[in-house]
């Protein structure tokens, strides 16, 4: 492991992450070494959001700085690794809504947190949740949404997953704006949360993590 | 500048209880504190959606009505709801908003002509905002189109460059001001609003930050802003800035504010 690599990305300096993660490559590294490298700066970065000393630009930061090095160092890797996961995740904003900052967050701290999360955007129709819910097969799936009226979609979405048949086999979470029981048994969802956070345990819960 | 008090919306919780519940007191309350802090229009959002929408914003705008004298912002989406609340207001309201939506421009200018509203405009179509201030000014050009062929002169809109998060877009606050000016030129006597805190968004000491967009975005030509009346600091910082930027005839909007204690415990010298 390198300490200097872990602190660079999680002190955000940009340049000299990328610069030492070349350096290393060209040193004949273990890619996949680099990679837990990043992992674990990804957790600090989380971690650090978590206690209120990192905002919403870092997190950007950190994830556009993984991006880049998982971008070097694809060519090195054969096939890009099986990071042991702890499970599937859909997320999405749903129709109508295109809030996404909150979804974001979520999609961020779900994915450090050592899930692997499709993101399908905002302003999702039901009928996309359903077909990704066919391809991908999480277990979970979270729906967002900071208006009101995303409330009605997350029940037409919960409901289009139940008519195709689907719904045993996921946990719905729901999330964003004003959040509380009653919007939760409107939607039909499993559980609703009120941060990141809240999200990473319920999927923890419900996968077993 | 004229300020629209953003404190009655559904979108807080604290208001979507009390909309729930029928708590008037809480709603009057919110609209008499943000009348004696100088708001020129009170923003009544409902927040609930379509089918309860019309009732909601009825009942929002009868209260609202019993505690203050302001004007109204009516905040909604939804056609529907717009009529049946402009059929309950005293005064001649604000509608809040159109955007480059067909559909919106469509169900809502009709009502903006019959009862000569001012209208927010945000620059936007269905379920974008756009990235580059270009882009946002060319869906103002196309609101304007609309706003002119149904008759409503161009200083009766508000055009909102849209405030997002610099969190996310670190050259959101350009963006917007770049829109202002832009839109500017090319309608000179429109006017501007914005929801200014969605800048800080994210960020720690959002305070400073929204004081410094405000002071920006009114040497660029803001005219109004939706935010909270209520907000000491901010008002100070607006009383300040308007008066740099040669608004306040003697300096009396400053002094007067200063007599009435705005400036109290603020002040350091």
């Amino acid at each position: 492991m390198s300490k200097k690599l872990v602190n660079a990305i999680a002190d955000m300096r940009e340049e000299e992450a990328l610069k030492l993660v070349k350096e290393m490559i060209e040193g004949d590294s273990d890619p996949m070494a680099i990679l837990d490298d990043a992992r674990e700066a990804m957790d600090i970065v989380g971690k650090r959001y978590e206690e209120g000393s990192y905002f919403l630009p870092e997190l950007i930061l950190a994830g556009e700085m993984l991006n880049q090095i998982t971008d070097i160092l694809k060519p090195k890797l054969a096939k890009l690794p099986e990071v042991k996961r702890h499970g599937k995740v859909l997320i999405g904003t749903v129709e109508g809504d295109i809030h996404d900052i909150g979804k974001n967050i979520v999609t961020f701290m779900l994915d450090v947190n050592g899930f692997d999360v499709l993101d399908l955007g905002v302003d999702v129709p039901p009928q996309k949740f359903v077909e990704a819910v066919e391809d991908f097969q999480p277990q979970v799936i979270g729906l967002s949404g900071f208006l009101t009226l995303a409330f009605d979609t997350m029940k037409e979405t919960v409901e289009a997953i139940q008519a195709a048949g689907l719904r045993d086999q996921v946990k719905i979470m729901v999330g964003g704006g004003q959040m509380d029981d009653q919007v939760r048994a409107h939607t039909g969802a499993d559980a609703y949360g009120r941060d990141a956070m809240a999200a990473v345990k319920l999927a923890k819960d419900w996968i077993g993590a | 500048m004229e300020i629209i008090g953003e404190k009655i919306n559904g979108t807080r919780k604290r208001v979507a209880r009390a909309i729930a519940e029928r708590d008037a007191d809480f709603i009057r309350d919110l609209a008499r504190n943000q009348a004696e802090a100088g708001a020129a229009w009170l923003d009544v959002n409902a927040g609930t959606h379509p089918k309860q929408e019309p009732d909601d914003l009825i009942w929002l705008v009868e209260n609202v009505q019993a505690a203050a004298d302001t004007p109204l912002c009516l905040d909604s989406a939804n056609p529907q709801a717009l009529a049946v609340a402009m059929e309950a207001v005293d005064k001649t309201p604000m509608i809040n908003s159109i955007s480059g939506e067909p559909e919106r421009l469509e169900g809502i200018l009709p009502l903006v002509t019959e009862h000569g509203c001012r209208v927010i405009a945000l620059a936007m179509d269905a379920t974008k905002i756009p990235e580059t201030s270009a882009a946002r000014v060319a869906v103002i050009h196309k609101v304007m189109e609309a706003t002119r062929a149904a008759d409503v002169p161009d200083e009766c809109v508000y055009v909102d460059p849209l405030v997002m998060t610099i969190g996310t877009n670190v050259q959101s606050g350009r963006i917007f001001l770049d829109t202002l000016r832009a839109v500017r030129e090319a309608y000179p006597t429109v006017r501007f609003t914005a929801g200014l805190s969605n800048i800080s968004f994210g960020l720690p000491a959002r305070s400073f930050i929204n004081r410094a967009f405000l002071t920006l975005a009114l040497g660029a030509g803001l005219d109004s802003a939706i935010l909270d009346p209520t907000d000491r600091e901010l008002r100070a910082t607006l009383r300040a800035a308007e008066l740099v930027l040669g608004r306040d005839n003697h300096c009396l909007n400053y002094t007067r504010a200063y007599r009435a204690g705005l400036f109290d415990e603020l002040d350091k010298g």
